[in-house]
């Protein structure tokens, strides 16, 4: 049995947040003989595990891309003067370096980048693994972006073999998984878990949860809010975490600190998110600034009608973009909208314990 | 199915996001299928084109940003 028939046996979804089946991509990338670019940038806000993977876990990662490579050229995508570039290089990889932008790790990024182009989304009529072109009209090559947990997990499912790893995780989400837990925990930092584990199990592997915590943000830039409540009631899989609009993802969690104001965190991380656009799509380029504005009018002013206007903006950049960035920072603000409901109502009558405390500071 | 029958079925459109301008030449066309944001952008609609209106608004798209899926 080829190691491609053996992950589609383990059912192996890609681990860089989309979770594709790797199988597939594999196929397409040997058919069409795909150079291979492993992405260890942990682009997501607070994501930790490629840098973990390259550092703990290189040898095996490495073993693991030579599979999915097939004799094909295998370069690893870091961020510039990033430990994690400077360890690949140390280690004698080909290093893609690159730039410290939030999208410029998205998979057409650096297949853009691959070719001479700038780290930027590309616009995908067919999947840059068969090859094609770009906006301009120029070449590209074949090329499969593979992350970096990925190609470890495909060392373990040939050293391991697919039972194995289809015993762990959900029949839909198999196999081991990696998570980064930071914000308000006692141990920030990469956990060893698995798809349909609680995501309280998941808080208490990174020293568990601070009585005064209250909000829970599963998932990047693009992630959603829970209440600590919703998010000691959820197990941590796409399924349990569908419920609010969520999914498992690159596996970024992230507990909020009780010292700020839930409504101020969401706004920095809108404008952070708005700032981050390639400003290559209008309806991101536009759409996300005035969505940052939004949520920053229904912190000044709360009310249903504001909160309204949140959430149809949100739909309205959603699946507008090259990349899907547009939609992770709207599902970023509706899911907050439903969240911070109560947080909303404390505002209106004026009464928000930590704004109230951060003014007087 | 033949050949015939296959191109005039009438077909989705799709947008390149990166070329797209804003011009809204599409909507003038083909105001079926596409309408456009308040700063000009397309937003598909989802009903498909005939392939007389659709050929139209590939044409005359100014950034060739258009395509017929």
């Amino acid at each position: 049995m080829s190691i491609v028939d053996e992950i589609e046996r383990a059912g192996l979804g890609g681990r860089g947040g989309a979770g594709f089946p790797t199988a597939v991509k594999l196929r397409a990338a040997h058919e069409n003989r795909a150079t291979l670019i492993v992405n260890a940038c942990d682009g997501d806000v607070g994501a930790l595990k490629d840098t973990w993977v390259v550092a703990e876990r290189l040898d095996a990662a490495r073993r693991g891309a030579q599979l999915a490579a097939a004799g094909r050229p295998v370069l690893w995508a870091a961020h510039r003067g990033s430990v994690t570039a400077h360890r690949l290089a140390e280690a004698g990889l080909a290093v893609l370096e690159v730039p410290h932008r939030y999208v410029s790790s998205e998979e057409s990024s650096l297949v853009s980048l691959f070719h001479g182009g700038p780290a930027r989304p590309m616009s995908k009529r067919v999947p840059f693994v068969f090859g094609g072109r770009d906006a301009r009209g120029r070449t590209v090559k074949p090329t499969l972006v593979l992350n970096a947990e990925t190609v470890w997990r495909i060392a373990q499912i040939d050293e391991y073999g697919a039972d194995w790893f289809a015993s762990l995780g959900t029949p839909s989400e198999p196999g081991p998984r990696l998570a980064s837990v930071t914000g308000h925990v006692a141990r920030s930092g990469v956990v060893e878990t698995e798809a349909g584990s609680p995501l309280a199990a998941l808080l208490r592997a990174a020293g568990g949860l601070r009585p005064d915590a209250e909000f829970v943000l599963v998932g990047g830039l693009g992630g959603v809010l829970l209440t600590v409540e919703e998010a000691c009631g959820v197990a941590w899989s796409s399924e349990g975490l569908g419920r609010f609009g969520g999914d498992v993802g690159a596996g970024v969690v992230r507990v909020l600190d009780p010292a700020e104001c839930p409504l101020e965190v969401v706004a920095r991380l809108l404008e952070h998110g708005a700032g981050e656009s390639a400003g290559q799509c209008g309806p991101c380029m536009f759409g996300l600034p005035a969505l940052s504005q939004q949520w920053r009018a229904l912190v000044e002013r709360p009310s249903s009608a504001a909160a309204r206007q949140v959430v149809d903006r949100a739909g309205l950049v959603a699946g507008r973009g090259a990349c899907r960035h547009p939609d992770g920072v709207g599902r970023l603000a509706s899911s907050s909208v439903r969240a911070l409901e109560g947080h909303l109502r404390e505002h209106m009558q004026g009464r928000c314990e930590v704004r109230r405390m951060s003014d007087v500071a | 199915m033949s050949r015939e029958s296959r191109v005039a079925m009438p077909r989705a459109v799709w947008v390149d996001r990166v070329r797209c301008s804003g011009h809204g030449a599409c909507a003038q066309i083909a105001p079926d299928a596409v309408e456009l944001d308040e700063w000009g952008y397309p937003m598909l609609t989802g009903v498909p084109v005939d392939r007389r209106t659709g050929r139209e608004a590939v044409t005359l798209c100014p950034a060739q940003a258009l395509f017929l899926q």
